[in-house]
């Protein structure tokens, strides 16, 4: 399979919390125009990895490389600017801002007024809900509007990669196809993913390639179809935990 | 009849007093989770300043008020608070203590501690008629700037950019990073308005006294605190009405308590405070979505 | 557990638990025996030095365990030094300062042993009362409203006329507190801080200080531990307002307000608010400073002139060196940590 071109590219990453270790050096690619996705249970490291490419928290050890520049030492409030847009775990969504005002934050960086209105409206097109509510304050919309309205403030700020940690919790079924729609249509626009979701069996659907987390390490990757149909699958998914805690039984 | 007018109109002009050192202190608080103990300071170095200034043209010396709050707002901002800002609340709380007593030591250190008269504005305590009752001008002139600024204040946090990225930062600052509003830039703009309020606060207080001394600030600060505190720590609305409440009952107080209880109305109004706090320790109005410091 | 020294290996036998208390009384009894063989004048600056000791003790018994600061502790030293007054001072002397007093009080004349320890309960007593509604209100906003503990003390003390002296001083009280006075209280201030210390609630409560939310989340009562904490803190505060009032031989209200909250807090936070190594050595350090200070506003003579600091320079300094601690070593001078056993071979013990 033809790789493209590698558009983030992480280098064996330590994040460390105190004396937990989050991620205990991982490497991972994702090239321009994919959509690429970190699956792993509970407690694997997929946040702590994401937030360290977000620039939340500093990495320990490590390199993270955005479009060919180094994220080492990138003030948090710079990397969106790079490019790099974070939908959080819990989405985060500003709950006593109206509708609008959350889109409007999701353009800090942007200059050109006239074309984040655009931006707005195309959105609230998109997602009629929204553009009835966008007056009301976001904290009134419902678990799948908010999803909706976060990822909308994501792409506002025109970035060139997406970052979404675990849109699809606490969403029922039918909510989780709507938004996975949208991240298809979000890729049509040249926009690159990278996902991170437990629930490995949704994802294989939509993604091109796939890591597996768990305690802290990547236990398999590579093309959605194969990881998906490679018997250490559960294995890796489960990752070393698993025969320590048989004993348990 | 008139007397009770008078009451109410001195109650809304104390309460609007308290309201804005309140809103001073709420901002802050808002996106930073410090307690600016030195939020009293502010009121008494600018009213120095005045005193400093005094001769000169009444507009220049309240601009020099202004901007001796604004500056000194930023300067321990920048010194003392930024090298902290990831610290735990009780820290913050302490350093603002500590920067409190400094800059009161100093001053008494530089100017001295006694208290010096400054006569500013006096035509502002005439008394005057409004709507056949007598007040006095300067409530009027209180309550008059105290809505002034608190409609301008509201406006500039829902109308402008700024004002968006703080009342974001306010409600959750770090997902505001994360959409790039700058964190040194929403705290500035914070101090910096508090530092008007300071100022406005500063300038009415040494009309009505007519004096200037060292612990002019202080007092006022720490029933200000209070009413925060009621009025429910980090929502802007509940630090202005928790302030106003604070201020206003103490009028009321003193208007309705018989004569050997009236010194003691502090004491009551703090009592009350606790039996509000004992129902509802979140505050009067609390703050949505109080999320954690990064 | 190995047996060579490293950092943070918790304390077995019971000589390394019991070794911050024995390092800490020892040093406080060295101070005050040396400070007995100076000059009349110092010996009175140490015996005020001992009994801040007392009253920093008092604070961290409440702000280290419960990692909340209290600005109310203040208000319960002039609760102490009220109740010892009135329950100790001569008749003929109460008539002349405070003639509307009930004549149950009048005529009361306790020894002042009798009256110390009901000036520390009475304080004790205002804090469960106080105490209650405040301790159920999360961090910041409890350290807030100790600060209208504070001013309503100030104001009720100040107001009561009757009763207190009101803005008066209230003046001839029995001046009992000497040195050794002192000594003894601010040792059994310290007993009973670190037997506390090493109390179940206070373990818990200290579990509360790192995660409020985990710590209820396991079903400790946080509200209770620090109350608890709250009451112990106020009645150790309480004494040391006996203390003050009995040394001084007067009652001010106005010394009992925001100067000496500062002090007080000051002593903590320099020291270091998260042990009692720190609340002692901050206390000692201070005091040592403060005299320093003040020798330097006397003066030096040079030749003709006098060289002396100006008046008030000492409180800045003060001020600015609890800025610095904060933003360099925000631990204070013990780091949150107990004094340890300096002589290898035996295990750390660590106050967290």
């Amino acid at each position: 399979m033809n790789a493209p071109a590698p558009l983030l590219v992480v280098s064996g990453l330590v994040v460390r919390y105190g004396v937990v270790t989050a991620v205990r050096g991982v490497d991972l690619a994702v090239g321009d125009g994919e959509i690429v996705s970190i699956v792993g249970p509970n407690g694997a490291g997929k946040t702590s990895l994401v937030s360290a490419v977000a620039g939340i928290v500093a990495p320990a050890e490590g390199s993270i490389t955005f479009a060919g520049k180094g994220l080492g030492g990138v003030a948090l409030e710079d990397v969106v600017v790079q490019g790099i847009a974070l939908v959080p775990e819990g989405r985060h969504i500003f709950a006593s801002l109206t509708v609008t005002e959350n889109l409007m934050l999701g353009a800090t960086i942007r200059r050109d007024a006239v074309a984040v209105q655009a931006d707005i409206e195309r959105y609230f097109a998109m997602f009629p809900i929204l553009g009835q509510r966008r007056r009301q304050p976001a904290g009134q919309l419902s678990g799948g509007e908010q999803q909706q309205l976060a990822v909308a403030r994501a792409m506002l700020s025109r970035p060139r990669l997406i970052m979404l940690d675990e849109p699809s919790l606490g969403l029922a079924p039918a909510m989780v196809d709507r938004v996975y729609d949208l991240l298809r249509a979000i890729r049509e626009q040249g926009v690159t993913i990278l996902l991170v979701e437990q629930n490995a069996e949704r994802v294989f659907g939509l993604c091109d390639r796939v890591y597996v987390m768990s305690g802290g390490e990547f236990g398999l990757s590579g093309g959605a179809t194969e990881v998906k149909n490679d018997p250490r699958f559960d294995a890796a998914y489960f990752g070393v935990h698993m025969r320590e805690t048989a004993d348990l039984r | 009849m008139e007397r009770f007018v008078q009451t109410l109109v001195d109650a809304v002009s104390l309460g609007s007093l308290y309201a804005l050192t309140a809103l001073g202190i709420g901002l802050i608080f808002g996106v930073m989770r410090l307690i600016n103990f030195a939020h009293g300071e502010l009121i008494t170095i600018s009213a120095y300043a005045l005193l400093a200034l005094f001769g000169l043209p009444v507009p220049v010396m309240l601009f020099g008020g202004i901007l001796t709050a604004v500056v000194l707002a930023l300067l321990t901002e920048r010194a003392a608070f930024r090298p902290l800002r990831s610290a735990d609340p009780t820290t913050l709380l302490i350093s603002s203590f500590a920067v409190s007593f400094f800059l009161q030591k100093l001053l008494i250190l530089v100017v001295g501690s006694r208290l010096k008269g400054l006569d500013l504005l006096p035509e502002l305590n005439r008394q005057t008629e409004f709507l056949g009752v007598r007040l006095q001008m300067l409530q009027i002139v209180t309550i008059a700037i105290s809505a002034v600024l608190l409609v301008g204040l509201t406006w500039f946090l829902k109308a402008t950019r700024l004002g968006l990225h703080m009342r974001a930062a306010a409600e959750d600052f770090r997902m505001a990073r994360v959409l790039g509003v700058r964190a040194n830039n929403v705290i500035a703009t914070a101090f910096a308005l508090s530092g008007v309020l300071a100022a406005a606060v500063s300038c009415l207080i040494v009309v009505q006294t007519g004096t200037v001394q060292p612990r002019m600030g202080v007092q006022l600060v720490i029933i200000a605190f209070v009413g925060t505190v009621i009025g429910g720590l980090g929502s802007l609305p509940g630090a202005a009405l928790g302030g106003f409440l604070v201020g206003a009952a103490s009028i009321m107080l003193q208007a309705l308590l018989p004569p050997d209880l009236r010194a003691f109305r502090e004491a009551f109004v703090f009592i009350a405070v606790a039996l509000i706090l004992l129902f509802r320790p979140q505050g009067l109005i609390p703050a949505r979505g109080l999320k954690e410091r990064i | 557990m190995s047996a060579t020294a490293g950092g943070n290996a918790p304390a077995t036998g019971k000589f390394d638990r019991l070794w911050p208390l024995v390092a800490l009384v020892t040093a406080v009894v060295l101070f005050a025996l040396i400070m007995s063989l100076a000059p009349a004048v110092l010996q009175r600056r140490a015996t005020q030095g001992l009994i801040n000791l007392t009253a920093v003790v008092g604070l961290y018994v409440f702000a280290g365990n419960s990692g909340l600061l209290s600005f109310g502790n203040v208000a319960f030293m002039a609760v102490g030094a009220y109740v010892s007054a009135l329950l100790t001072m001569k008749t003929a002397a109460k008539s002349v300062f405070l003639p509307d007093l009930p004549a149950v009080i009048a005529s009361a004349e306790w020894p002042t042993f009798a009256g110390a320890l009901a000036g520390g309960f009475a304080a004790g007593l205002v804090a469960l009362i106080v105490g209650w509604p405040l301790m159920r209100l999360s961090g910041v906003a409890a350290s807030i409203a100790t600060f209208a503990i504070l001013v309503v003390a100030y104001v009720v003390f100040g107001n009561w006329t009757a009763v207190t002296g009101g803005q008066n001083s209230l003046m001839g009280l029995p001046a009992y507190v000497g040195l050794w006075t002192a000594l003894g209280w601010a040792v059994a201030a310290i007993v009973i801080a670190f037997v506390y210390q090493e109390t179940r609630s206070a373990l818990l409560l200290r579990a509360s200080r790192e995660d409020e939310a985990a710590a209820q989340a396991s079903g400790v009562d946080v509200v209770l531990h620090r109350l608890i904490a709250f009451v112990i803190s106020a009645f150790l505060s309480g004494i040391a307002g006996v203390l003050l009032a009995h040394f001084l031989g007067i009652v001010r209200v106005e010394n009992f307000y925001l100067d000496l909250t500062f002090l007080i807090v000051a002593m903590l936070i320099i020291g270091g608010r998260g042990s009692l190594t720190g609340a002692v050595t901050g206390a000692l350090v201070i005091a040592v400073l403060t005299e320093a200070l003040r020798q330097s506003e006397i003066g030096i003579q040079v030749g003709k002139t006098v060289i002396a600091a100006p008046p008030g320079l000492g409180d800045v300094i003060l001020a600015l060196i609890m800025l610095l601690i904060i933003l360099f070593r925000p631990n204070g001078i013990a780091g949150g940590r107990e004094i340890r056993w300096p002589f290898g071979k035996r295990q750390w013990s660590e106050a967290k």
